[in-house]
């Protein structure tokens, strides 16, 4: 897990790029929690989201889940790649397990999330 | 130590839609009120429920269901045939000592069902994957297996891999709470073809002496009454039937989310 990230309570992680744009994606804790993913929906590019909001949603073989957008902004890439590999949220939830691309409206909403050693606490409590 | 009341709501029979939304008003009332809540309900006919994301082609495709009534769920898992089994929805908060992996509530109100069914002879237990399962994308659920569905031996049978599933549920992960939809089938249902029946409670037991239905009708009350009790021990709480239906004083509420699930873009959303 790398430093740079930040966490919401609903198990996604956000990380701020240098061309101002922020990649998210789902923990490997939630990942492994949901066991077995089937299928996977995706927002389409250009849709503005709040915080809060659903982006998407993932099913396993026991349950939907919905993602939920980290901070608001636009969206501006999807991993279309993902719904055909599923696995690889998996095998590298933080790296080519992205899920989306967004252009915060305020970047300082990110300080709201929680760092890795929150987030470490919560899903251990 | 006087135990913490798990609400039950016992509700009569309403369509796909009101179903649906009612259960997400349910998801809503277990975050209010901080613990399990259970909703036992009816269908007003033979109605088949889709799993959020199976393809609507498929079950247009099952000439077995072909005329009934659709509705599509929030929550995962195969299509379920309703009008032959008890179903449910129970709800917990996120944060609920249940609420936090999927299996937790699965295994949870399956096992304590399975100690049911036990005291009345039948001997049903979690399933556990064996090279004998059939395909996991199955289009009902009551053709598919996966870790922690009830499964039953026949009476009079040794437990056999081949044990037909007679319950099973699935969840919709909701930001705060999560909702599971399940079913337990009472019996085969003779509103659909052959290909799409399977064996309940009703014929596993056929044979057997001493079965618990008197009339080919299964006291569903009383197996509800026990499934709660023991579902409730571990957390301290007793089952409660609750005077009014869940939808009194929720009908304009029910109703706002129920057009979403008899929008034709929800049904057909794949």
């Amino acid at each position: 897990m790398a430093a740079d990230l930040k966490f919401a309570k609903t198990h996604e992680w956000i990380r701020p790029e240098a061309d101002g744009l922020a990649t998210v994606g789902v923990s490997a804790y939630a990942v492994e929690a949901l066991t077995d993913l089937v299928f996977m929906q995706l927002p389409p590019v250009g849709k503005k989201v709040k915080a809060g909001e659903s982006i998407g949603e993932i099913e396993s073989v026991k349950a939907v889940s919905d993602l939920y957008a980290p901070v608001s902004g636009e969206i501006v890439e999807v991993n279309t790649a993902l719904p055909g590999r599923l696995e690889t949220l998996g095998q590298d939830p933080y790296g080519a397990g992205w899920i989306v691309r967004i252009r915060p409206d305020a970047p300082a909403e990110m300080e709201n999330l929680m760092d890795q050693s929150a987030y470490e606490a919560l899903v251990k409590s | 130590m006087t135990a913490a009341t798990l609400p039950v709501w016992w509700d009569s029979a309403a369509d796909g839609p009101v179903n649906m939304a009612a259960d997400e008003l349910l998801a809503d009332e277990a975050e209010r009120r901080g613990g399990l809540v259970v909703r036992i309900y009816d269908w007003t006919t033979t109605t088949v429920s889709l799993g959020a994301f199976q393809p609507l082609a498929e079950a247009e495709a099952c000439r077995s269901i072909a005329g009934l009534p659709l509705v599509r769920r929030p929550s995962g898992g195969g299509a379920i045939i309703h009008g032959s089994d008890l179903t449910y929805a129970a709800a917990v908060p996120k944060a609920h000592p249940w609420g936090g992996s999927p299996q937790a509530l699965y295994d949870a109100l399956h096992r304590s069902m399975a100690t049911v069914l036990g005291e009345m002879g039948v001997e049903a237990r979690l399933h556990a994957p064996s090279a004998a399962d059939p395909p996991a994308d199955a289009f009902l659920c009551f053709a598919r297996r996966s870790p922690g569905d009830l499964v039953a031996s026949p009476a009079g049978q040794a437990p056999s891999p081949n044990d037909p599933k007679i319950m099973g549920s699935a969840q919709r992960r909701l930001g705060t709470a999560v909702l599971q939809h399940g079913s337990l089938l009472l019996s085969a249902n003779r509103s659909v073809g052959p290909a799409a029946r399977h064996d309940g409670l009703a014929e596993l037991v056929s044979g057997d002496p001493t079965p618990l239905p008197e009339s080919g009708c299964w006291d569903t009350r009383a197996i509800v009454d026990r499934w709660l009790e023991l579902a409730g021990e571990p957390l301290g709480m007793a089952g409660e039937f609750q005077p009014e239906p869940f939808q009194s004083g929720r009908e304009a509420a029910i109703e706002l989310r129920a057009a979403r699930f008899r929008d034709p873009r929800w049904t057909g959303r794949r």
